[in-house]
């Protein structure tokens, strides 16, 4: 009885040294992001342009001496379980986060990694308040929702000067939070709002809506959330001929979203730099995995994982704070341009444009 | 009045199209119900289920194209109510036949752990992202233009469930009303045991039930999928409480009753979604619900007598 306890107990030895001497020569940095359910494609986009560029940066060297290693993480984007994800990254002893991806699940995840040391990196959650919360480890490398509402409502008020205008959400974090930028940028500008509603999350009848709009005669309709309600209400309001002109954030931006239904849509995405000849060797690398770089997050994933990657090679440091600091202060030459991060863990001088979304899913930038 | 009865018009054919999904759901739930006085909470992903099946049934018939639309359509149906009236019995087999004769909590329990059970075997094997449905019901059955310029109209996918809803229900009502097995079933409801004694077997009736359960949840399923366009693993749970919730408000174990709930159900989230804001349609819709229990516990259609769980 004492021997085999004792083997057990050395075993267990051996184990922790193990894991000890293996994580030294490694770098993890966590990728969390929905792999399932409803939006699971923008989670794809994300793990693409991760996993990218941590198979580059291994290949030219890696970093500091140390190779990456990205550990992939599903948090369905929901916020109830993307907690569970953090405390799993935490738990693991991984310093790096890239991730998460919807606003929502960001934000009770950013909060778990700031107060146990782990710096997130997230490409795609756009909402304000992420960095509003004043946590030190959390950057984004991609625009907030305060950039991208005034950039749709200025070309809504500007370009399309449509005489009444809906605004409807999904009452998430994301979708109204985007929705109310919008409502405030028009109406800055002397467009009428005729309505500001919020739909539920997997509902699949709006008919009801549609014609309320059709009788308010809008022209216009401003839809802040994700693809999935936006396909049905883009369906039911072609099947009533409602007539008027659809717009969505990044999070409509997806191959799902395609027939007569979704002509002329106007998304509101951050800016292609796929198409940028300074990332054609990039672009190649992906097309000859059969992967699409020009998903709004693949890019800026791949920035998310390069900041990190310079910042642990440029302070020799795996610590996150020491990392943080490094990343306030530097600027980095990533695919998505010479970038740097503010105060506030924001991305310096970020951008959205104004794309026409086509029947056959692809989009052309809007005029 | 000019200016509202066209809208008010369009709202209403929102209201019985919406009424007649979870109708043509609710079917199911009261059946069941009415039988063997158990609710099947696993019937919302029967529906589901049936969904998948006619999608994959016109995805594998698509590349021989050419076909008619309404031929296409059938063979969904038909090969969709085959495989999920399979599923219908096996899930009686295994879930609720082992458990005859426990306590009325015990299938209840079961019955929530198949719904879980399904849900996640369909996320497993189908993946959770949304699939698309193909787009093959299109036009209108009518479209006019009133003197105010608005124009009123129902496609032919929203008429189609309309009329499939009725048509279910009146056949149902004649089957179980008219016919042999018809009356075993209603002879089950009454007294099990008797029935058992008096020479009907009472397992093949329960199975019977749960097989043309299913057989209708997996014509819900294609018709409802091909209308909305897209479906995923988790389309039964939401519509599947919205019918159970109809199904009460009509009077669980009534046919006529889940079609009159369902259509009140539809028509008052209609009518709350398009003359407040939308947000408020559920907080109407369950307030009604709340509201018409207080007044009559059983339902609108629902006999006094049964008072089971």
């Amino acid at each position: 009885m004492m021997i085999s306890r004792n083997a057990l107990g050395v075993a267990v030895a051996l184990a922790l040294f193990g894991a000890a001497a293996h994580a030294a020569d490694t770098v993890k940095i966590a990728i969390a992001g929905p792999k399932t359910g409803p939006v699971a494609q923008y989670g794809d986009m994300q793990f693409i342009g991760a996993r990218m560029a941590i198979e580059r940066i291994n290949a030219a060297g890696g970093v500091a001496g140390m190779k990456l290693e990205g550990v992939e993480l599903d948090d369905a984007c929901e916020p109830k379980q993307s907690p569970t994800v953090a405390n799993k990254v935490v738990g693991e002893k991984i310093h790096f986060v890239v991730g998460h991806l919807c606003s929502g699940a960001t934000k009770p995840a950013a909060k778990i990694y700031d107060d146990n040391d782990v710096l997130m990196v997230t490409p795609a959650a756009t909402n304000d308040e992420i960095t509003a919360m004043g946590l030190k480890l959390v950057f984004r490398t991609i625009g907030k929702d305060s950039q991208q509402g005034p950039t749709a409502g200025n070309f809504i008020a500007d370009k399309i000067k449509p005489k009444l205008i809906a605004v409807i959400h999904d009452k998430q974090s994301y979708g109204q939070g985007i929705a109310e930028q919008v409502r405030k940028t028009v109406e800055a500008k002397g467009i009428k709002v005729a309505m500001f509603e919020g739909i539920n999350k997997g509902d699949t009848d709006f008919s009801a809506l549609i014609t309320k709009l059709k009788q308010a005669g809008v022209d216009f309709v401003y839809y802040g959330g994700y693809h999935p309600e936006l396909i049905v209400l883009l369906k039911q309001a072609r099947e009533q001929n409602l007539g008027a002109r659809w717009m969505g954030p990044e999070g409509v931006a997806v191959s799902d979203v395609k027939g007569e239904a979704a002509e002329g849509l106007l998304v509101t995405l951050p800016t292609d730099f796929s198409t940028d000849p300074a990332n054609a060797e990039l672009v190649k690398a992906f097309k000859a995995k059969n992967e699409d770089p020009s998903g709004p997050f693949v890019l800026t994933s791949y920035a998310a994982v390069q900041v990190i990657a310079d910042a642990v090679n440029a302070t020799k440091a795996t610590d996150a704070t020491k990392v943080g600091d490094y990343l306030r202060k530097a600027t980095f030459k990533t695919p998505i341009g010479e970038i740097g991060f503010d105060d506030k863990g924001d991305l310096k001088g970020a951008k959205f444009e104004v794309y026409e979304w086509h029947k056959d899913a692809t989009k052309t930038p809007a005029k | 009045m000019n200016e509202f009865l066209p809208q008010f018009l369009q709202q209403l054919i929102n209201g019985l199209s919406l009424g007649s999904i979870y109708a043509l759901i609710a079917i199911g739930y009261t059946m069941v119900y009415g039988i063997i006085g158990m609710i099947n909470f696993a019937h919302g992903e029967v529906f589901m289920i049936g969904a998948y099946v006619g999608l994959v049934t016109l995805t594998a018939i698509g590349a021989a194209a050419g076909l008619p639309v309404w031929l296409l359509v059938v063979i969904a149906v038909l090969v969709s109510v085959l495989v999920t009236s399979a599923y219908g019995w096996a899930i009686e087999r295994v879930a609720y036949r082992p458990l005859r004769g426990s306590p009325r909590l015990v299938p209840l329990i079961s019955a929530i752990g198949m719904s879980i059970f399904l849900q996640n075997y369909v996320h497993l094997a189908q993946g959770s992202r949304d699939m698309p449905m193909p787009d093959l019901i299109t036009g209108y059955l009518f479209q006019h233009e009133f003197a105010n310029g608005f124009t009123v109209s129902m496609s032919n996918s929203r008429a189609l469930i309309i009329f499939v809803a009725i048509a279910l229900m009146v056949a149902l009502t004649l089957y179980i009303g008219r016919s042999r097995m018809g009356r075993a079933c209603r002879a089950c409801s009454q007294d099990m045991g008797m029935a058992n004694l008096l020479g009907i077997d009472t397992n093949r009736v329960i199975s019977f039930t749960f097989v043309l359960g299913a057989a209708l949840a997996a014509v819900g399923g294609v018709l409802i999928g091909l209308s909305v366009g897209k479906i995923n693993p988790f389309i039964g749970f939401v519509v599947g409480v919205k019918a159970f919730t109809a199904a009460v408000l009509g009077g669980i174990g009534s046919i006529p009753g889940a079609m009159l709930g369902g259509a009140l159900l539809g028509i008052t989230e209609t009518f709350a979604s398009a003359y407040l804001p939308t947000e408020y349609k559920d907080v109407v819709a369950f307030s009604l619900l709340v509201l018409i229990l207080l007044f009559r516990p059983t339902g609108l259609l629902g006999r006094p007598d049964v008072e089971k769980v």
